[in-house]
């Protein structure tokens, strides 16, 4: 919108030295998906077999099937409740804001092991058979924190004088929302799903405890495997989802920009 | 407004594709089994779906605590799980399992005897072994020369910061009260305590506790020494032929995982159709082959390789069998290993 | 009267949380006052004595540290990630979507992968030691695993995008013009980041903090793996007591206690950073 500060250039080395923290371990991971050796040690030639057996490896592909419905039904639930949260505590009074807020922080803060367990005893006692809508169900309610959170984060910078312009120039509750808040908080939206979509991606110990047959997600199966030694496999599907992720990423904002003249558009506005 | 539409798109788009591809299921009968990874051969596996036409549902646990939390909910939806020995006998207490109709498991029979009635088990009534292996020394005889044949070495300053025990409470001061001539599930306080005072003057030599990546910790020779499964020190053999084992004389822990079927199994007779079907001799021995335990079918020896047949660390001669001891219920006092656990892990 | 009504968008998630979130986590709250029996089955009588139990060297100890670990991890990472996080947000519009692109494309990789190839790294014949050797900088390898500092390095590396993202919102959002109006006063770039920026980024440091504080806090694969199960923290402890030792009601009382101090900590730091906010407001 206005004039960016220009980077220093020290900054720019600090940055480049943190993202290859970050992905030398990650070229490593890529790198063992094409050693011939099952031994994650040494390297002993370049194949692609893992590949092709991952592609054979029913419980895998299951595994990944399972793991992505979760993501993607629990991400989009938890935004919608997660940004209504943020956005409506905003007109509620101090005390019961301090309340809610608390609330809305203790998924984030009660430790995994707590949140599977008692799930899984609420859950039994309900007689709500276990399977994927189980594990939907727990990623929503940590993730709506940190939908939650992100937005709470952007709408606290926002400031309310935009808001009270429109509406003081006569536009109602919906159209204020829709053009003027909304597009506001949108990158505070599209972080906080992205934070919800990998920590539903990630989540080992809640998923655990409220999975049943049929619904084993990646993580419970990597950790199964870790008694006999990771397969390279794994790293193969590793290196398959970057591939995806990089490429969806390349694909929009190739789509987004044609056509738009100068003003290139980022597809992540953050 | 534009980013959202796209970002809506990309996200039904996704959730359209990954519900279509979770939509494969049939109407078959299905046995779900619940184990540890990579516990059975897959062939064997789709040998069994395609004789008994039915679909098989493996899904894995990676330890027992976590096991026994998801049966004792109950409503866990699984035919046939695979708990340790001792997990066999908690769960029989809590009343957790389906007694087995032996009817259906004629192969019952060739089961060695040395693992028919065991003392977590008495009878049979519940569980019938899977496989079973004991808890000796592995070392590299590149940096361990001298001969080992005691849990004292462990001791010896020459492996400081290079000695491995297994991450489990029972296992690690079973182990310490074994080296002093006790039961490895004492309840006498003051032999535990001996123990774990042991332990403590141990501590500074432990490179780590790990119970699932000591194997790789071993290979890669992060590790000189350690408390490592007889069948685990095979796997490790075969990738660093340095590596040898041996069961101490004082004796080690011998355990054993097992079928079992929870209470309220919807599948009861297929699962015990399934245990069966891996006791025959031929499906036992391409089995073990492949996955590399010990295979306590008797019948099966003929169907094995040479190679599986010759490796000591999978199968154990009687002399160090006679050794071993089970681990058994310590009550209350778990509570007591719990607690010198805690302070052994967090160095206090 | 709108203002009533827009704060009905908080019952569905209120309804939510409730089922989901209070619900069992009073039963957590029973559970901690309750004994056990002899085979770990929670046994209905009222006692505190799994509060008791807590108040003890060894587990006030290792509380402790684990406090102490998470608040290294938050700052190492606050440091690590501040500048990163300005970089982005100052870059153009491509840079900053490649930016963030790559800061969130770790996630996609399972954590226990990640995790584990930095024991590749590490490890004494890893690519670390191999590196230090061929430079001719040390002459045997160090023993880099196993130790607090491979902990400290594990969780800095899984939080640095907590981290990054909450401070790049607010930084992406922050008002531009108060810079230019700085500029054209003459002040320096270093005052103006000082006495604008970083107050206007308050609330995303904030946000970074807590979420890496607690994420830190709760871990435990970490000290597992990187750390050689050497140095236990809190959920580990609590972890055991509910699988391993069956020790429901102590598992539950530290559960308890946990999510307290955490919110206690959480509450003292907010407040802590919007007293100096004000204060600096006034100063200026």
């Amino acid at each position: 919108m206005h004039t960016k500060r220009k980077n220093h250039p020290l900054l720019g080395i600090h940055s480049l030295l943190v993202m290859i923290f970050i992905y030398v371990p990650i070229g490593f991971i890529i790198a063992y998906s094409f050693n011939s050796s099952r031994l994650a040690a040494d390297w002993s030639g370049f194949t692609l077999d893992w590949y092709v057996s991952l592609f054979n490896n029913r419980r895998v592909m299951e595994a990944l099937g399972n793991t992505l419905t979760v993501a993607i039904a629990a991400t989009v639930v938890s935004t919608l409740l997660g940004t209504l949260a943020a956005l409506s505590i905003r007109s509620v009074g101090r005390k019961t804001k301090a309340g809610m807020g608390g609330l809305l922080y203790l998924p984030i803060i009660i430790p995994d092991i707590i949140m599977g367990l008692s799930l899984l005893v609420l859950f039994t006692q309900f007689h709500i058979p276990l399977g994927k809508l189980t594990i939907i169900i727990a990623h929503i309610t940590f993730c709506i924190s940190y939908v939650y959170v992100i937005v709470s984060t952007r709408l606290a910078g926002m400031g309310g004088q935009l808001e009270e312009a429109a509406q003081d120039l006569g536009a109602n509750a919906w159209q204020t929302f829709r053009h003027v808040t909304l597009p506001q908080i949108t990158p505070g939206i599209i972080s906080g799903a992205l934070i919800a979509f990998t920590m539903s991606l990630d989540d080992f110990m809640v998923s655990f405890f409220v999975s049943g047959p049929s619904s084993t997600t990646l993580p419970i199966y990597i950790y199964g495997q870790v008694k006999r030694g990771i397969s390279p496999e794994i790293n193969a599907l590793c290196t398959l989802l970057i591939l995806v992720s990089v490429t969806l990423i390349f694909l929009a904002q190739f789509v987004l920009n044609r056509g738009k003249g100068q003003k290139k558009q980022s597809v992540l506005p953050f | 407004m534009k980013k959202m539409k796209w970002a809506g798109i990309v996200l039904a788009a996704g959730l359209a594709l990954s519900v279509l591809s979770g939509c494969g299921g049939s109407s078959k009968e299905t046995l779900n089994i619940y184990s540890w990874a990579d516990n059975f051969d897959a062939d064997v596996l789709a040998a069994f779906e395609q004789e008994f036409d039915v679909r098989i549902n493996y899904d894995v646990f990676a330890n027992n605590e976590d096991l026994l939390a998801k049966i004792k909910a109950g409503g866990s939806g699984y035919d046939l799980i695979q708990p340790s020995d001792y997990m066999v006998a908690t769960m029989i207490k809590q009343d957790l399992l389906a007694p087995l109709n032996k009817d259906n498991i004629p192969n019952f029979e060739y089961v060695s005897d040395s693992y028919k009635d065991p003392s977590y088990d008495p009878g049979n009534q519940y569980s019938i072994v899977y496989t079973s292996g004991v808890t000796g020394i592995a070392y590299n005889t590149k940096y361990v020369k001298a001969e080992i044949d005691s849990w004292e070495d462990l001791w010896n300053p020459e492996y400081e910061g290079k000695v491995l025990l297994l991450d489990d409470n029972r296992e690690v001061i079973g182990m310490a009260l074994k080296k002093a001539g006790n039961s490895n599930s004492s309840t006498d306080e003051s032999e535990i305590t001996s123990a774990v005072d042991d332990l403590k003057a141990l501590l500074p030599s432990v490179l780590a506790f790990d119970t699932d990546n000591i194997k790789q910790k071993m290979i890669q020779e992060e590790g000189w020494i350690g408390t490592v499964w007889s069948g685990d020190a095979s796997y490790i053999a075969k990738d660093n032929p340095d590596v040898a084992f041996v069961v101490p004389k004082e004796g080690g822990t011998i355990w054993s995982d097992n079928y079992a079927i929870p209470k309220g199994a919807k599948n009861q007779e297929l699962a015990e159709k399934f245990i069966n079907f891996m006791l025959d001799p031929e499906n036992s021995a391409k089995n073990y082959e492949s996955i590399g335990y010990s295979d306590p079918n008797t019948k099966a020896h003929e169907f094995h390789s040479e190679e599986y047949n010759n490796d000591k660390m999978i199968n154990l001669s009687e002399d160090e069998l006679s050794r071993t001891e089970w681990l058994g219920d310590v009550g209350d006092k778990l509570q007591l290993y719990d607690r010198f656990w805690t302070e052994l892990k967090s160095g206090r | 009267m709108r203002r009533w009504r827009s704060s009905l968008g908080l019952l569905p998630v209120l309804f939510w949380l409730s089922l989901f979130l209070v619900v069992p986590m009073l039963i957590v709250v029973v559970i901690s006052f309750m004994g056990r029996d002899e085979m770990g089955n929670v046994v209905f009588t009222f006692q505190a004595s799994s509060y008791a139990t807590f108040f003890d060297s060894l587990y006030l100890g290792i509380y402790w540290d684990t406090i102490v670990l998470s608040v290294v991890t938050t700052v190492l990472c606050l440091l690590f990630s501040y500048p990163l996080a300005y970089y982005i947000a100052n870059a153009g519009p491509r840079m900053q979507t490649w930016g963030l692109a790559l800061i969130t494309i770790p996630f996609w990789i399972n954590f226990l992968i990640r995790t584990y190839a930095w024991v590749l790294l590490l490890r004494t014949q890893g690519v670390v030691n191999n590196l230090l050797i061929q430079f001719g900088w040390i002459h045997e390898p160090l023993q880099l695993l196993y130790t607090k500092g491979a902990v400290l390095l594990g969780m800095v590396y899984t939080f640095i995008p907590f981290m990054v993202l909450p401070i790049y919102v607010a930084l992406e959002q922050m008002d531009k013009r108060l810079l230019e109006a700085a500029d054209d006063l003459g002040a320096t770039r270093w005052k103006s980041f000082w006495h604008i920026t970083l107050p206007q980024t308050k609330s995303g440091i904030m946000t970074g903090s807590v979420l890496v504080y607690v994420s830190t806090s709760g871990m435990f694969v970490v000290t597992d793996i990187l750390g050689g199960a050497k140095s236990a923290m809190i959920s580990n402890i609590i972890q055991s007591q509910f699988l391993g030792a069956r020790n429901w009601p102590f598992g539950a009382a530290l559960s308890v206690i946990f999510v307290i101090t955490s919110l206690v900590l959480i509450a003292l730091f907010n407040r802590a950073m919007t007293s100096k906010h004000l204060a600096a407001k006034e100063g200026r």
